[in-house]
């Protein structure tokens, strides 16, 4: 099995999570209510714990680690999609982004447990429960902002617009996809991407939101390092701290 | 003015299979199934869990005010039903154990 092309996987599945968590942490003391403050400070936690796993797959493959992969990157060294980048928005994106990313980690890590690659497969059967609670939570919220108000379902569809055409940079091939797939190391991006619309679209449907019609690459560019300039500004606030004193011991 | 806050969902918490359901705090949720998902993400992150129950607030019964002095009142001496003098199943194990 070539390390080359697994480690290219894990670290656009780590950078994805990293950036998610970034961006769901923005809500720690903001969120518009005591209960899912709490609850997505605890999500942000869940999302940056499954980074470090990612990372350390890929560090347990040769080199840097965790540490260095997180704080000491500049933006162009990044592979995470578009999708997460971006920034937090108003709670009506959050939501939406984190039930559309949820689903892609579901159908990804049904996968991923099957893998030929045992490491990843493991680590996939412990990230699993976590990532299906996080499921539930955004599945309730879509369900009830979908269609409870006029601005609810307003804010909802225009987040809807702006979040469904980025999230099918989470299903951006891989250069090493091919090689991926004929190892039995996951299903490949293009059965995952059809495996999450059957997923998500009925649960917006039932929603009353309408998905826009599928864009195919729209928001392709972050696993081949291009990025939107909302990943330097979570990055500058992600890392500043590390690299205020880049010596020091932690 | 309309309060727009969701109802208040009282969280009972079991630590460990069989034990008992022990009041812990409050959430607001709109619903049931939300109260749930709330009380989970405040009430099982620093302790293991093995069961929820949430109850809306206003469906609890309970003793008003004016009705608790008469309701609890013990005007008599009912010491002999106090349970000093023996042990619990737990309490009598306890003791075994340290050998007393």
């Amino acid at each position: 099995m070539a390390s080359d092309a697994l480690k290219e996987l894990l670290l656009a599945m780590a950078d994805d999570e990293l950036l998610l968590g970034h961006r769901d942490g923005e809500w720690t003391g903001h969120a518009p209510i005591i209960e899912e403050d709490i609850a997505f400070s605890n999500l942000a936690q869940d999302e940056i714990g499954h980074a470090l796993l990612w990372y350390q797959l890929r560090h347990n493959l040769g080199g840097e680690d965790p540490d260095h992969l997180a704080f000491l990157r500049g933006p162009e060294a990044f592979r995470c999609c578009h999708l997460v980048e971006q920034p937090k928005g108003d709670w009506a994106f959050t939501i939406v982004r984190q039930f559309l990313f949820d689903a892609a980690e579901q159908v990804r890590l049904e996968s991923l447990v099957r893998s030929s690659y045992t490491p990843l497969a493991e680590a996939a059967g412990k990230v699993r429960p976590e990532e299906s609670y996080h499921w539930m939570h955004l599945h309730s919220w879509v369900e009830r902002l979908g269609d409870a108000t006029a601005e609810s379902h307003r804010r909802m569809t225009a987040a809807l617009a702006s979040a469904f055409p980025l999230a099918f940079g989470l299903f951006e091939p891989l250069a090493a996809e091919e090689q991926l797939v004929r190892d039995g190391v996951f299903a490949g991006n293009a059965a995952l991407l059809a495996q999450w619309l059957d997923l998500v679209v009925p649960v917006l449907t039932q929603s009353g939101l309408q998905p826009p019609a599928p864009q195919p690459q729209s928001g392709y560019g972050g696993r081949r390092g291009q990025h939107t300039p909302a990943l330097a500004q979570a990055l500058a606030d992600l890392q500043v701290v590390r690299r205020l004193i880049p010596q020091a011991a932690w | 003015m309309t309060d727009t806050q969701w109802p208040a969902w009282e969280v009972f918490h079991q630590p460990g299979t069989g034990e008992a359901y022990v009041h812990v705090g409050a959430v607001h949720a709109p619903d049931a199934e939300m109260a749930l998902q709330m009380a989970r993400d405040q009430f099982t992150r620093r302790q293991p869990c093995t069961g929820l129950w949430v109850v809306r607030a206003d469906q609890i019964v309970t003793n008003t005010q004016a009705q608790s002095e008469p309701f609890f009142a013990r005007s008599m001496d009912k010491s002999f039903r106090e349970p000093q003098g023996f042990l619990s199943p737990l309490k009598r194990t306890e003791k075994a154990k340290r050998g007393e």
